[in-house]
């Protein structure tokens, strides 16, 4: 179940809270196990197992790290961890793709495998999560978890579960044993929920229609003009919808008396692509900086091998999103982006701001069109449409009217102007929240209860 | 009291959610939606095996989404968000001039298409040499209507895939009813303008549903007659005939539930007859009486989408005497006020719709036909899979 569903809405989430509340505090941790393990399982509960399997391998691998002392078994727990709860990751997520391609360059006719169809919901936030954990304690930054419950309710936390943020396990370590809830946490939480919903229902399937309507008609048939325009949707709806699902997760954990990371820090206003993932999906990119491009030596060794560690970090970050050529694709282009920044581009940008805003968004908004089209037939077409003047009668004109005032909206709420007003008059935006609010949810409801357009689209994260 | 003003928004929220989640249990549930036209999702049973086959939750979802409580309410509350976003848009159809309402259309199934021509092509060579047959596919409003349509739509152009698909129809003759629909839609703009005080508008496809109206099925019947060398009956002879069904809301506003939608005016003609039966039942009228009355007005047309209809009556213009002049049809729900007309130019008027048939072979054999048509709107026709039982 989605977090924008009336089921989540008016079903589970008051019976989650309900239970959480007014179980005493010692026990809090086993209801909110419980109920996320509900969550879980209600989605795909076949997956259950797996998920069982790689808390428990993890739990003792903890366990065993605490104890230990040997520098030799201890690398031999924690490689065994990780290889276990990667290899369900890359199992499923990968197998398919890498039989494809054995497929491809040596015309053999390997089968699909059937099992691996569908990814285990939220695989891959939920296996880099527990990485956090196994790792820091292998490195000492983190005592092992004795408890079951809490380490279980760690990772299965269902806020967070299904599509990030990506929470570190010292980042909440404390917060597991001790945590306060009060009124004004709770208040605030519910006032991110809303704003994260309203982002998820109002804005991004509002605009994410448009292309899918433009996918629909195909890309050979649309002229330059609406082209643009359907980028410029997607990008929309992937920053809305995103973030919208990272504050609904940060929104329920406050109310719950955790503190997790910020994830996105509109990042539409970068100068740069290194600027841009520093305000995109952050606890992503934070956990590739951490646990990839810093134990491989980072910035700190040879030039040549620092950008073959950025090398090795960006095709990660771009078979992360999805095991297809077009992420790989997307995320070496970041790579080169940044090796171009690093070596001359900064320093050029950095004098003339309005011109890094300009790189910035073009920068993001091709980005995007890697992502979106996975086929890279289709994505030549497109591209094709981007950059060569094509007309195709006045197609664009009805998606303006159709879309034009929801683009501008979420043009507007993409960028920190209704921060600036708040901070400039917050008397008057004290007093304004309240209806505001109140609006966003109650259209929510009314956008769900007629639900024609709601995607979940982080199936092959 | 402090507690209240400074934690409003936490109340608040509560109130509203727990409100629902508890209204949701003891409202009962709806069984069909007037307003959407459909029936909606019950509460599913619950079995381990749906659990494990991923079966039961995706129903439950929909069934708590179906029988949220006031759905109606939040659906027309999205609408008039809808609008004043400046959307024209909703749910796949799109808002047109003058109050019209259109499918958005962008792409069509070719395959099927494909498919289709060769079912009919297969069908078309088995009938007997007496037997005269047509092809005759209309288009639909949008491709008709083209000045009410909003600018810049990216619709499938019906104007060149009808002929494309009707030049590929072997053994038969072919009638693109699209310069018959053109013609309608003008002369239905010039009948509103001089119309009487008394008199309802003349339109050639209704605003707010899939079908062509009366008057454009009328138009429909006069060219297939004529393209017969058969005579035609007039409008002004059936005037006295014609009843007005008002309060028509369509499958066009059940899909987008426009708050604003300005509701249809059915005719229906009250045409003599002197048998009427379907599936072998006999009925004493052409169309189902209490389907008038209800939201799915136009399902009354012919009793809805039956089997085998069949039509006597003594209102021929051609008739000769000592013969019995017959006309198949096969058809799509535009045949339903449409047939009906048929009865002025034919003795017996035999209607087939394949959704409801098991062997057509067995309705062939039943009788001589001197014409067959197969009629059928082009989205229909672009999509139906009952097209391949002509050959059963």
């Amino acid at each position: 179940m989605v977090f924008s569903s009336l089921t989540f809405l008016f079903k589970f989430l008051p019976l989650a809270f309900g239970a959480y509340y007014l179980t005493p505090a010692r026990w809090k941790n086993l209801t909110l196990l419980l109920v996320s393990l509900v969550f879980y399982s209600w989605g795909e509960v076949k997956y259950f197992p797996i998920m069982l399997s790689v808390i428990l391998v993890n739990y003792g691998a903890g366990l065993l790290l605490g104890r230990l002392k040997q520098k030799g078994s201890r690398r031999l727990v924690l490689a065994v961890s990780v290889v276990f709860s990667v290899g369900f990751l890359a199992f499923f997520k990968y197998s398919n793709f890498l039989l494809e391609n054995i497929n491809l360059l040596f015309g053999t006719s390997l089968p699909m495998l059937e099992v691996t169809k569908n990814l285990p919901l939220g695989i891959s936030f939920y296996t880099f999560q527990i990485m956090t954990y196994t790792i820091d304690v292998y490195f000492g930054k983190a005592q092992a978890e004795k408890s079951l419950i809490d380490f279980g309710a760690f990772v299965v936390l269902f806020p967070q579960l299904i599509a990030g943020p990506i929470v570190k396990y010292t980042d909440i370590s404390a917060e597991l044993k001790k945590r306060s809830i009060t009124l004004d946490k709770i208040q605030e939480g519910i006032a991110l929920f809303i704003l994260g919903l309203g982002s998820k229902v109002l804005l991004a399937n509002n605009v994410g229609k448009l292309w899918t309507d433009v996918e629909s008609i195909g890309f050979q048939n649309i002229s330059t003009p609406l082209a643009w325009l359907a980028l410029v949707a997607y990008t929309l709806q992937i920053y809305f919808d995103f973030s919208g699902y990272s504050l609904m997760a940060i929104g329920m954990g406050r109310a719950m008396g955790f503190t997790f990371p910020q994830n996105f820090n509109y990042p539409y206003i970068s100068k740069s692509v290194r600027e841009f993932w520093k305000r995109w999906h952050m606890t992503l990119s934070g956990w590739f900086q951490e646990y990839l491009y810093i134990p491989l030596g980072g910035s700190r060794v040879s030039p040549g091998r620092s950008y073959f560690n950025l090398l090795v970090v960006w095709a990660c970050t771009g078979l992360w999103h999805g095991a297809s050529w077009n992420f790989v694709l997307w995320g070496l282009y970041f790579f080169v982006l940044i090796c171009c920044e690093r070596l001359f581009l900064k320093k050029f940008l950095d004098k003339r701001p309005v011109l890094g805003h300009l790189y910035g968004v073009a920068a993001i908004l091709i980005g995007w069109s890697l992502f979106a089209v996975v086929d890279l037939g289709q994505l030549v077409t497109f591209w094709s449409r981007l950059f060569t003047p094509c007309s195709n009668g006045q197609d664009y004109l009805f998606y303006l009217r159709n879309y034009g005032i929801v683009l501008v909206l979420g043009c507007v709420f993409s960028l920190p102007i209704l921060n600036r007003i708040r901070d400039r008059h917050p008397t008057v935006c004290k007093w304004l929240a309240l209806p505001f609010l109140s609006l966003v949810l109650v259209l929510s409801v009314a956008y769900l209860v007629d639900e024609t357009y709601n995607p979940f689209l982080y199936f092959r994260f | 009291m402090k507690l209240i003003k400074k934690y409003c928004l936490l109340w608040l929220f509560a109130a509203f959610i727990l409100f629902f989640a508890v209204a949701d249990l003891f409202v009962p549930d709806r069984e069909f939606s007037e307003m959407e036209n459909r029936y909606l999702e019950q509460r599913p049973k619950f079995s381990l095996s749906k659990l494990l086959n991923n079966e039961y939750t995706p129903k439950y979802e929909k069934f708590v989404n179906d029988q949220f409580v006031g759905r109606d309410g939040w659906i027309t509350l999205k609408s008039v968000c809808e609008s004043a976003l400046g959307k024209i848009e909703n749910n796949g159809i799109v808002y047109g001039k003058d109050h019209y309402l259109f499918e958005s259309y962008p792409s069509t199934n070719d395959d099927r298409i494909q498919k289709n021509i060769g079912f009919v092509n297969e069908f078309l060579s088995t009938l007997s040499p007496d037997t005269k047959a047509t092809v005759a596919l209309i288009p639909n409003s949008y491709a008709i209507l083209q000045d009410l349509v909003p600018v810049g739509l990216q619709n499938v152009d019906q104007r060149s895939y009808i002929p494309e698909i009707l030049s590929q129809i072997q053994g038969a003759d072919t009638l693109d009813l699209t310069p018959v629909m053109d013609a309608a839609a003008a002369s239905a703009r010039e009948r509103s303008a001089q119309r009487e005080a008394n008199q309802e508008e003349t339109l050639a496809y209704y605003r707010t549903d899939h079908h062509w109206t009366t008057y454009g099925a009328y138009e429909g019947y006069r060219a297939f007659v004529e393209s017969r060398g058969l005579k035609a009956v007039t409008l002004e002879e059936l005037e006295d005939k014609l009843l007005y069904v008002p309060g028509f809301y369509g499958s066009y506003y059940n899909k987008c539930k426009l708050f604003s939608a300005v509701p249809d005016t059915i005719w229906v003609y009250d045409i003599p007859f002197s048998s009427m039966t379907i599936n072998g039942e006999k009925k004493d009228s052409l169309h189902d009486p209490d389907k008038w009355n209800t939201h799915d007005k136009h399902a009354a047309f012919l009793w809805g989408n039956n089997g085998l209809t069949i039509i006597q009556s003594q209102n021929n213009l051609n008739h000769q005497e000592g013969k019995t002049s017959r006309v198949l049809v096969v058809k799509d729900s535009y045949g339903n006020s449409f047939s009906p007309f048929l009865t002025y130019s034919y003795d017996e008027v035999w209607v087939v719709d394949l959704r409801d048939v098991a062997k057509m072979s067995d309705i062939m054999s039943q009788a001589q036909f001197d014409d067959l048509l197969i009629l059928y709107n082009f989205m229909n026709f672009a999509s139906d899979t009952n097209i391949p039982k002509l050959n059963y």
